[in-house]
């Protein structure tokens, strides 16, 4: 089993006076591929909102209870989000690059983070970041053309180089194939499977066979809470919790 | 009792899985029965029919493969859903081999002579009840979703082994009186293997029954009776 990257611990979110996070446990291996799945509004997207402190920008939100990436307070008020967030990148549901080149789009993160000193350097990350999310051989030749100009699903791959040009230990990705066809869909999975040897990955999914497909372990949120936690392939053939199977199964009513 | 599911037509199609397969168990029973009688009562008149019921039961065995890849294209199940229709799958091959089985002994009936002697199928005929039971019961372990009684038959069939063995002494008892005899002894001896491959398949059905009940295969191996082990 590999290490444990992040910990939470009685992890609260609060919206005002609307609860979204009850008491949430959960670990999250190095190295490996954990899916969150469960119906809409449980508060797995505010989970993996906590992880880079996204919720940082809802006024109205609190976060109670520990969580931890290497043993580093997450929550601490001391801590330098920018820098938390060059180690946690996000990819969203749609892609959203920027309306820059398709260059600018990855060497934006590496220049503000002061990475790539030297254009030759900034050369190669944009370059090992496309190659990386599988995209090198279908842009190499137009690197000065809007991100705007690809398909849906190059597009959404440019977010992940995007991501990963800052050289991140983890990547959270909130539904990121929800609005790519079949076939863009398996590049992005296939993708994650690679990127897993390098980094952490938290992927947040409505697509059940997704998360069987790419996930090592998956958990179970509903209402706010985690219903249940667990290898995979255990949860999706034999859960222990009665929810869990409801859920999967098609019967939640 | 397990919520519905939100797809009513899914909810139909599992359904209509279950009430297929409960169909050919039951049929693969009389069949069971059937060609058990036409031995022990030598009754030649039953072969054809029991042949005929053969048909059927492999008949179901598609229709059902049909409605399995219907569900797993459809539906792609998870979790219970899963195990029910790999579940149906695995049971639905078990009840076809049984039914060849039976078949095979159907035809075994032909050659015998009316006038056997009840020394001679006493031991057979209980071997066949047992098999016959063991059938029953696991087949009602399905229909209930009964894990303990998935695992009593599993545990009994080493009680199928021992009447085989039982049963194929008496015959070879008789066989070695009188060479006359060895011509239909030796059907009778295939007749009384073929049940306890019955019971085998029977303990497959077990098998199924408990990872269908509970997701984990039963631990350690079955125990088996005397004609297994030498």
């Amino acid at each position: 089993m590999n290490n444990i990257k992040i910990k939470s611990k009685n992890l609260n979110v609060y919206y005002g006076d609307k609860q979204a996070l009850f008491d949430v446990n959960l670990d999250l291996n190095e190295k490996e591929v954990t899916a969150l799945i469960g119906p809409s509004g449980c508060g797995k997207s505010t989970f993996i909102r906590c992880i880079n402190r996204m919720n940082d920008v809802i006024d109205i939100c609190k976060v109670t209870g520990n969580i931890e990436m290497d043993g580093m307070n997450i929550n601490d008020k001391d801590l330098d989000v920018v820098s938390l967030r060059e180690r946690v990148g996000m990819v969203f549901q749609k892609p959203n690059p920027f309306p820059k080149s398709i260059y600018d789009n990855i060497s934006y993160g590496p220049k503000i983070h002061g990475k790539g000193e030297t254009k030759s350097e900034l050369n190669q990350i944009v370059e090992n970041s496309l190659k990386k999310s599988a995209l090198w051989e279908e842009v190499k030749d137009r690197l000065d053309e809007p991100g705007t100009s690809l398909s849906g699903g190059q597009q959404q791959r440019l977010c992940i180089a995007r991501a990963i040009s800052v050289n991140p230990e983890v990547i959270l990705m909130d539904e990121p194939c929800s609005a790519l066809d079949p076939i863009a869909t398996a590049k992005i999975e296939e993708l994650i499977d690679e990127l897993k040897k390098t980094y952490t990955i938290v992927i947040v999914t409505h697509s059940m066979a997704q998360a069987v497909r790419v996930s090592q372990k998956t958990g179970f949120f509903h209402l706010g809470k985690l219903i249940e936690v667990g290898k995979t392939e255990k949860i999706f053939k034999n859960p222990d919790n009665k929810m869990t199977q409801d859920y999967i199964t098609g019967r939640f009513g | 009792m397990s919520n519905e599911h939100t797809v009513k037509s899914y909810e139909e199609e599992l359904q209509f899985l279950k009430d297929s397969l409960i169909k050919m168990g039951s049929l693969t029973e009389s069949q069971l029965s059937d060609a058990m009688d036409a031995v022990i009562k030598v009754d030649k008149d039953s072969i054809d029919k029991i042949i005929k019921s053969d048909e059927e039961i492999n008949k179901f065995r598609s229709k059902i493969d049909t409605q399995i890849m219907n569900l797993l294209v459809k539906r792609a199940p998870m979790a219970i859903d899963l195990r029910e229709t790999i579940s149906s799958l695995k049971i639905s091959q078990d009840l076809e081999r049984i039914g060849d089985l039976s078949k095979s002994n159907a035809k075994k009936v032909k050659p015998l002579p009316l006038d056997l002697p009840d020394e001679l199928l006493g031991n057979l005929k209980r071997l066949g009840e047992l098999v016959i039971k063991q059938l029953t019961d696991v087949l009602d372990s399905y229909v209930n979703k009964n894990f303990d009684k998935a695992k009593e038959v599993w545990e009994k069939d080493e009680q199928v082994d021992d009447l085989t063995y039982i049963a194929m002494e008496s015959v070879i008892d008789f066989l070695s009186k009188d060479k006359k005899n060895l011509d239909f002894s030796t059907h009778l001896i295939f007749a009384t293997k073929n049940l306890e491959r019955a019971g085998d398949h029977i303990t497959n059905i077990a098998e199924t029954v408990c990872y269908l009940v509970k997701g984990e295969y039963l631990k350690g191996s079955r125990p088996k009776g005397k004609v297994i082990q030498e």
